[in-house]
């Protein structure tokens, strides 16, 4: 499958993601793909604009007892707890397969501390295959008891600028939806140096087994991601995009072309996905044409033009930093 | 025979019929599928009609260009599959999985089976009878109803003995009980409730016999991407993730992923943890 195939002709397919660019606007999300050679058992991968990589952390984790799956209504939650092998490893085992990948790959790097953010991006930093990195500051955060970073607009900064210092790769600060207000936490990233912002990561989310009167995740909590939080991702998105400049990689529950179409309206760049691949390995495909049909529909050059479509008060690119525009009346 | 990499194919339903209640045996046409199935593959379906995660089911039987899944209606998904109607066509992707290892000619195999844990064991007595090894057989469930699929594994060739934990059908026994009655058997496999392998793995471990379970967990991926299915594994396994180990907690052991390292073990490498009961 060629990565027109399907797509309507003339459409300009490619975006521009920090200084990275994509031949189109999927991505498979952090967690989901590991470097692809899986589903590239039974598809071509590389319909994908690009593929992130598991999140890496400092040190080997054996990650959470099981169950670590609970399927939900439109959803699933999932505690799998970071396991993997640690950058050590990563970095001699895993990253040399990396240049074989056939589309872009994006790192993902997770600690704990803002030092071990520092040590994994470090080590990821130039090696042959990354093209950017992005920082699952969605991670527990072991100096303030658990919270994670990218509930605080101050620990945003502190993880994005110390890694920003240290590498010299596009960063993407990839947020959770776990706040009560995601602009600050999006501005934040973006003063520190982002070069991109992804969200949404998985929402907090929790199911009892009635039968033996328990959690059902071993974990106790886990993280929901499927159509389930979609209307939460565009919402955060659309208010992401009110508030930075630099590009949104949009994801949470896309599973069609409307889905990311709905998402890249909002303001996101380029859309991931995740949970979708688990039904349809042909998603990244679908989404893509169905995105390109869209833009040659309504007579845009490039695919580009959606973003941000929908949302009037889209900051990205139309105005210069210190003239953000006004807040429009959406209600919260 | 199986072959290595598994196919995304639309298969199409050809027959339909409610075993028992609540349990249900779909036939399909799926000539790619079908021909590449070897014992304990399974597929994992797209089932349409509500959005998760694709369904793992067992390959049941095979002939030719068409391949059946016996099942129990366990929620949603398993729902709606037995109330498609014939002529649909369902995304699978498979065969999925490994394979129970085949013992020399002559050997004689004993498989033990709880409930719909009888599955993986029509393609594998197909094989074993094949190799010459000899098939007995203990299929055991909770209660007539539930123990389905018996006539088939014999007309694949087992020496089939069942029993229930009411007496409905069979001896009133346990699997294991009727395990530990064949002195025979130079291998042993399993496939049932955790509770049953975990007392097969105790008994094959005690006697010093080899033996094999498949394994079940909640999958999300089916693909070996997401790593929520896995299960602990003694270290140094080869089915482990090999990684290294963590100094953040003092745990000796491994997980493997059930979906792609399994759903197949060595009795003597999985591990029955606390978390895991
Ligand atoms: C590799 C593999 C092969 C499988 N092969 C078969 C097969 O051949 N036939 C078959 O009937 N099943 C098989 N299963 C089990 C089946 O995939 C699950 O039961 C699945 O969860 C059913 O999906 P559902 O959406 O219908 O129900 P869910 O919505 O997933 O489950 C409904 C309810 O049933 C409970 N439940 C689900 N599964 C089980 C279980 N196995 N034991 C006890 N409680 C359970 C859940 O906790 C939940 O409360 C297999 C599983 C795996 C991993
Ligand atoms: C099984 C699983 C594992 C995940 N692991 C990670 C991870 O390691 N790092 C990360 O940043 N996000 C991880 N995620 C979150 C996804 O990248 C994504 O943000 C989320 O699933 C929402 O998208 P979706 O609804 O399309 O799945 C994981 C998600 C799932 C389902
Ligand atoms: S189900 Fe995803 S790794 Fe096994």
């Amino acid at each position: 499958m060629s990565a027109s195939n399907g797509a309507p002709a003339n459409i300009d397919l490619s975006v521009d993601i920090g200084g990275v660019t994509l031949t189109n606007p999927t991505i498979a999300a952090s967690g989901c793909y590991n470097r692809g050679a899986e589903f590239g058992r039974v598809v071509d991968i590389s319909a994908y604009g690009a593929i992130t990589l598991k999140s890496v952390t400092r040190e080997p984790r054996l990650g959470n007892a099981m169950p670590r799956i609970a399927l939900t209504p439109a959803g699933m939650l999932n505690a799998i707890g970071l396991e993997g092998p640690g950058i050590d490893y990563f970095v001699a085992h895993e990253a040399p397969k990396l240049s074989s990948v056939p589309t872009v790959v994006i790192a993902s790097a997770a600690g704990f501390t803002v030092g071990e953010f520092v040590d994994v991006a470090s080590a990821i930093d130039g090696l042959p295959g990354v093209a950017a990195i992005e920082l699952d500051v969605s991670c527990p955060n072991v100096d303030s008891e658990g919270e994670c970073f990218a509930v605080d607009p101050r620990t945003t900064d502190a993880v994005v600028a110390a890694v920003k210092r240290r590498v010299k790769l596009p960063v993407i600060a990839k947020l959770t939806p776990n706040v009560a207000d995601i602009r600050p936490i999006a501005r934040a990233a973006e003063e520190a140096g982002a070069d991109a912002i992804s969200l949404v990561n998985s929402l907090r989310a929790m199911a009892i087994d009635v039968e033996r009167a328990r959690p059902t995740l071993a974990n106790g909590t886990g993280g929901l991601t499927g159509p389930a939080i979609r209307p939460v991702a565009v919402y955060q998105v659309w208010e992401s995009a009110q508030t930075v400049r630099i590009p949104i990689i949009g994801m949470g529950g896309i599973e069609t072309g409307r889905d990311a179409l709905e998402l890249m309206m909002a303001g996101a760049s380029a859309v991931a996905i995740g949970t979708a691949n688990f039904r349809d390995p042909l998603v990244a495909a679908h989404v893509r044409d169905a995105i390109a049909e869209e833009a040659r529909r309504r007579g845009f050059a490039s695919v580009r033009a959606l973003t941000g479509l929908a949302n009037p008060g889209f900051a990205g690119k139309r105005w210069p930093a210190d003239r953000r525009p006004q807040r429009l009346g959406v209600s919260r | 025979m199986a072959s290595d990499a598994p196919l995304l194919e639309t298969a199409t339903l050809i027959s339909r019929e409610q075993v028992a209640p609540g349990f249900w045996c779909l036939g399909f046409r799926s000539p790619r599928i079908a021909r590449a199935a070897g014992s304990a593959s399974y597929v994992a379906v797209d089932v349409p009609g509500v959005f998760s995660v694709r369904l793992p089911l067992g390959i049941w039987t095979t002939r030719d260009d068409e391949f059946s899944l016996l099942f129990r209606e366990w929620g949603d998904r398993t729902r709606r599959l037995a109330r498609l109607s014939v002529g649909s066509g369902v995304s699978c992707i498979g065969p999925l999985g490994n394979h129970f290892s085949i013992p020399v000619k002559g050997s004689t195999a004993l498989i033990a089976a709880g409930g719909i844990g009888i599955v993986p064991f029509w393609l594998l007595t197909r094989e074993l009878r094949a190799a010459g090894v000899n098939v007995r057989a203990i299929v055991g469930a909770r209660t007539k109803a539930h123990l389905n699929g018996v006539a088939q594994l014999r007309e694949a060739g087992a020496d089939v003995t069942v029993c229930t934990d009411d007496g409905s059908e069979g001896d009133k026994a346990m699997v294991l009980d009727l395990v530990k009655r064949v002195h025979a058997a130079n291998v042993i496999y399993g496939c049932g409730p955790l509770g049953m392998l975990r007392a097969l793995c105790a008994h094959a471990s005690e006697n010093r016999i080899q033996c094999e379970i498949s394994m079940e967990e909640t999958f999300g991926c089916s693909m070996g991407t997401c790593w929520g299915c896995v299960v602990p594994v003694r270290r140094g396994s080869q089915q482990g993730s090999g990684y290294p180990p963590s100094p953040r907690d003092s745990r000796t052991y491994d997980f493997a992923r059930v979906c792609v390292d399994g759903t197949v073990f060595p009795a003597s490498d999985v591990l029955w943890l606390e978390a895991y009961a």
